[in-house]
């Protein structure tokens, strides 16, 4: 809390001189004061509300709220989908790093540009693009009472399968992909550009096959890194909603993911089982920032190794 | 190496083709085909067609209100973001690394969540939102309402541009400063804050980029009142519900641009930040 | 029986990093590749270990074998890199086992042999104490053992070193430079090192190497090019050098009104730069008939092992620099501002177009 030298001077009446690159007391906690009541305000109490709104009915409410077979469904169907969208990404993230950081090519730049562009795109429009593709009268559409003007076989297969992409569960998983697309790659890429190519190069000369090379080398390197891109990808595939509204046609039971689940629940004035399922959320989130925290640590003394 | 691609490859490291294969099929079929659907649907519009549901007073407002509420949002993170990066960076106090883990809280908690906490808290029956109803003060289904969400998801970009930036700070600069004899106060607007500023304009981009196309966290609290309360997102999403993919997409179209626009403008910003840094 | 490399060209979009280069290196010799930065020193390694790939029509050959196509993971060339590379998750022990753990199963050692090895080659980096350790808990001077111990655990054909004392301090680099001498003595492994510290080249290679701008200028044994360098490239980049403007004339060199006697030979009157080493003038009080040089004393500095004398050509004002042993500088006493005279000896000559 102390930062001024406090020399233990009991004769002196006043304090010990201040430092020159340190506030006045007053100042310091001024600011300090401006900091927790603002935080305060706008994370904990929003926070603490989430828990205490879910808790309001009781316990007992509580637990069938989020044990009712409506929740249990969004759960069922939030998970299946980030099963599919944060290995995806995983690999994704891996293949564009290595060739990002460890290769030269012409249009790297243009690349890296291209893979943040998802998190530059509102969700809702993230949403729509999908529509489009695979919505009535989309490219990939399916043509009610009609024949694809394009791609007949494809549709006739869709049907004939009796598959279903959009206001369906493959829609929601291809829309969750898009809006946790850039997170691992964009942790990985400046890890793996810090690190260079030299270990590797030893690994080779020493004998390794590229897939040992590949195992042993380059993945304990970056695992700190990829941990805490996953944690992102996790925590953003389990909680969107913009996107995942869009493509979802919130069918109760069946295409709700949990925040969908939370919404119905809103919008029906059941506030407390809204805010019992939010909880689960809310606690993943919790769960996410202390992972978080903890990775990121690990990972920026990574990167100071890689500096060295 | 340069010649890589186009010359006989042979490299120690393997894999490259894969890879690089894999990004790029990856990259087209997830987001650049899809996205590319969206500039086709709007050409299926004539130009005045565009033009009439681009510019339509229900459009017009819902700019006005999306533009206005996440720049005045941007603006008052700055300020607040400021604070609480100066204050976690420089000073020691109790729960200091609860608060600073705390601060990616927007990031990491859905805006579903996000949404209805805030539109519960700032109801005129909640905790919040009845304290202010005294002063006269209505926050939930207001333009005010959608100010509050947007200042929450917007904290941690500034918070988390402007930190590091304020950790890697030479104290030898500030000391140089006070023995040349400036004040405190002088050391903080002269020589900090310049310093500071590239910074501190990127994390306002950002803000407002992400603010522009937020939808989870506005919808419960913003009442969505036609002409008043409803931000582009929520037109969008209304043109949608009524089938109307046209509509929907010329105005996914604005925002679209607008955000490449701004992703330019950010690019830029870091840009010269980086370049600003070297200079030290 | 060698490793040779043969008309090796590389060329990167912008620039020739090697023009032509060919190269052999007998058995179990110690070869410096020497050269300033840019040379192409480097590259030329690494093309060596197949790291790197020459333009074609190079050939690469350990010991007759064509290798030239051959992945590096499968040469069996020992490589140390400059940065050292160590595998910063992998203790010390576990760093060095590396190549012998990756093998296939069918070649690999059973884990018993392995652990002998390691150890063995432990004792022979001084290292035992520290196998458990991590990178980060090594200094430089340790980690670049380590980094050689791992090249040598595979038994490698080749020992290839890039700047392997570069990233370490005077006292550390002088102490390792002995140890690596000593090391080859004792397992006389065929040794490629770069370096651009000549003082290194000379002291610890049976042969120097000399490149410049991707061509090599000189090879030979360090007495070699320091006694009979080349090129005034090679004369200055071997040591301090002196130059005098004059004109060449058969078997000496006239600088201003005196001659003297030139090592190598160059056609007469033609203009040219004379080079001698700072050791090699004498310093004198009074004029030695014809064959010395007036000379006016600028500073002199006795601190250290030899004393060092700034002087100035009396008839054009070129600077040069002596130096004398401490008991020649005892009995001289220059002072600044004094006449002297000064005698050449060991001088050669090269034409009038190369500036250092």
């Amino acid at each position: 809390m102390n930062a001024t030298p406090s020399q233990p001077a009991p004769a002196l009446p006043l304090a010990a001189p201040r430092r020159a690159t340190m506030e006045p007391p007053w100042v310091r906690r001024l600011l300090i004061g401006l900091t927790v009541v603002f935080l305060g305000l706008f994370l904990i109490l929003p926070l603490l509300s989430v828990f205490i709104q879910a808790l309001g009915k009781g316990l007992g409410y509580y637990f069938s709220a989020v044990t009712d077979p409506m929740a249990l469904s969004a759960i069922k169907l939030t998970l299946i989908t980030t099963a599919f969208a944060v290995p995806l990404n995983c690999v994704f993230g891996v293949a564009a790093a290595w060739s990002i950081a460890k290769f030269n090519f012409p249009g790297k730049t243009l690349l890296i540009t291209l893979i943040d562009l998802p998190f530059s795109i509102s969700p809702v429009v993230s949403g729509l693009i999908y529509v489009l593709v695979f919505g009535a009268q989309g490219w990939l559409g399916q043509y009610e009472n009609a024949e694809h003007p394009w791609f007949p076989g494809f549709q006739s297969w869709l049907n004939d399968h009796d598959i279903k992409i959009i206001y369906a569960t493959p829609g929601i998983v291809l829309a969750t992909i898009f809006v946790t697309f850039p997170f691992i790659a964009r942790e990985l890429i400046p890890l793996m550009q810090a690190q260079g190519r030299t270990e590797e190069e030893a690994a080779r000369v020493l004998g390794a096959s590229g897939w040992q090379t590949f195992w042993q080398v380059t993945i304990p390197n970056i695992k700190w890194g990829l941990l805490y891109g996953i944690i992102l990808c996790n925590a953003r595939a389990m909680g969107e909603f913009g996107a995942v509204s869009v493509v979802s046609g919130h069918i109760q039971g069946q295409t709700n993911t949990v925040p969908l689940h939370i919404e119905a629940l809103y919008d029906e004035y059941n506030f407390t089982a809204a805010f019992a399922v939010a909880s689960l959320l809310a606690l993943l989130a919790l769960v996410t920032l202390v992972l978080k925290t903890w990775a990121e640590h690990k990972k920026n003394a990574a990167l100071q190794a890689a500096a060295e | 190496m340069n010649s890589m691609l186009f010359s006989r490859q042979r490299t120690v490291l393997p894999g490259f083709k894969l890879t690089l294969g894999f990004t790029i099929f990856y990259l087209c079929l997830i987001v650049l085909i899809p996205l590319s659907a969206i500039f086709t649907k709007t050409s299926t519009l004539t130009w005045a067609q565009f033009h009439e549901v681009a510019t339509s007073p229900v459009a017009m407002a819902s700019y006005r209100l999306t533009f206005g509420a996440s720049f005045g949002a941007a603006l008052v993170n700055a300020v607040f973001g400021l604070i609480v990066a100066w204050v976690l960076v420089r000073y020691n106090f109790f729960g200091k690394r609860l608060l600073d883990a705390l601060v990616d809280l927007p990031f990491a908690l859905p805006t579903a969540v996000a949404g209805i906490t805030l539109a519960r808290l700032y109801a005129e029956n909640g905790w919040i939102g009845h304290l202010l109803s005294r002063a006269g003060i209505k926050v939930a289904n207001t333009q005010m309402g959608i100010f509050v969400a947007l200042t929450f998801i917007g904290l941690p970009f500034i918070v988390r541009t402007i930190q590091p930036v304020l950790e890697d700070l030479d104290a030898e600069v500030e000391e140089a400063a006070a023995s040349l004899g400036a004040n405190r106060w002088q050391i903080f607007w002269r020589v900090i804050f310049p310093m500071l500023t590239p910074a501190l304009l990127t994390g306002i981009a950002m803000a407002f980029a992400r603010a522009l196309g937020e939808y989870g966290s506005v919808i419960f609290i913003a009442g969505n009142i036609p002409l008043k309360t409803v931000i582009t997102p929520v037109l969008i999403m209304g043109e949608l519900d009524m089938f109307s993919y046209a509509k929907a997409t010329a105005l996914a179209v604005v925002l679209l641009v607008i955000s490449f626009v701004l992703l330019l403008v950010i690019n830029l910003l870091q840009w010269w930040s980086s370049r600003h840094h070297e200079h030290l | 029986m060698s490793v040779e490399v043969k008309n090796v060209t590389k060329k990167f979009s912008h620039f020739t990093a090697l023009d032509n280069v060919s190269l052999k290196v007998e058995s179990g010799e110690l070869v410096a590749l020497l050269g300033p930065s840019g040379s192409g020193k480097t590259t030329l390694l690494r093309i060596i270990a197949g790291l790197e790939f020459p333009d074609p029509g190079a050939q690469i050959l350990y010991y007759g074998e064509d290798v030239t196509m051959i992945p590096a993971s499968q040469r069996k060339a020992g490589f140390a890199f400059q940065h050292y590379a160590l595998f910063r998750h992998m203790s010390v022990f576990e760093n060095i086992a590396f190549g012998l753990r990756v093998r296939p199963r069918a070649t690999r050692p059973p884990e018993a042999e392995i652990r002998a090895r390691v150890d063995k080659l432990l004792k022979l980096i001084q290292l035992e104490p520290m196998a458990g350790r991590f990178p980060s808990q090594l200094s430089g001077g340790q980690r670049q053992r380590v980094a050689l111990a791992r090249a040598l655990a595979v038994e490698p054909k080749v020992l290839l070193l890039d700047e392997p004392f570069g990233a370490l301090d005077a006292k550390v680099r002088k102490e390792l430079r002995r140890w690596l001498r000593q090391l080859h003595d004792e397992i006389h492994i065929t040794t490629l090192f770069v370096t651009h510290d000549q003082e290194e080249a000379l002291e610890v290679s049976d042969r120097v190497a000399i490149l410049r701008a991707g061509r090599v200028e000189q090879i030979g044994t360090p007495e070699e090019i320091y006694d009979h360098p080349a090129s005034p490239f090679v004369y200055d980049f071997l040591g301090n050098v002196n130059l005098f403007h004059g004109r060449a004339l058969e078997g000496s060199v006239a600088i201003g009104a005196t001659e003297f006697v030139v090592r190598n030979q160059k056609e007469a009157t033609a203009p040219a730069v004379a080079f001698v080493r700072p050791h090699d003038i004498r310093v004198m009080r009074q004029a030695n008939g014809s064959a010395s040089l007036p000379a006016k004393v600028v500073r002199s500095n006795a601190a250290g092992p030899v004393a060092n004398l700034d002087l100035v050509r009396q008839d054009s004002g070129e600077a040069f620099t002596v130096q004398l042993s401490k008991e020649e500088f005892q009995q001289l006493q220059p002072k600044p501002g004094e006449e002297v005279f000064v005698q050449l000896r060991n001088v050669r000559v090269f034409s009038d177009d190369y500036s250092i």
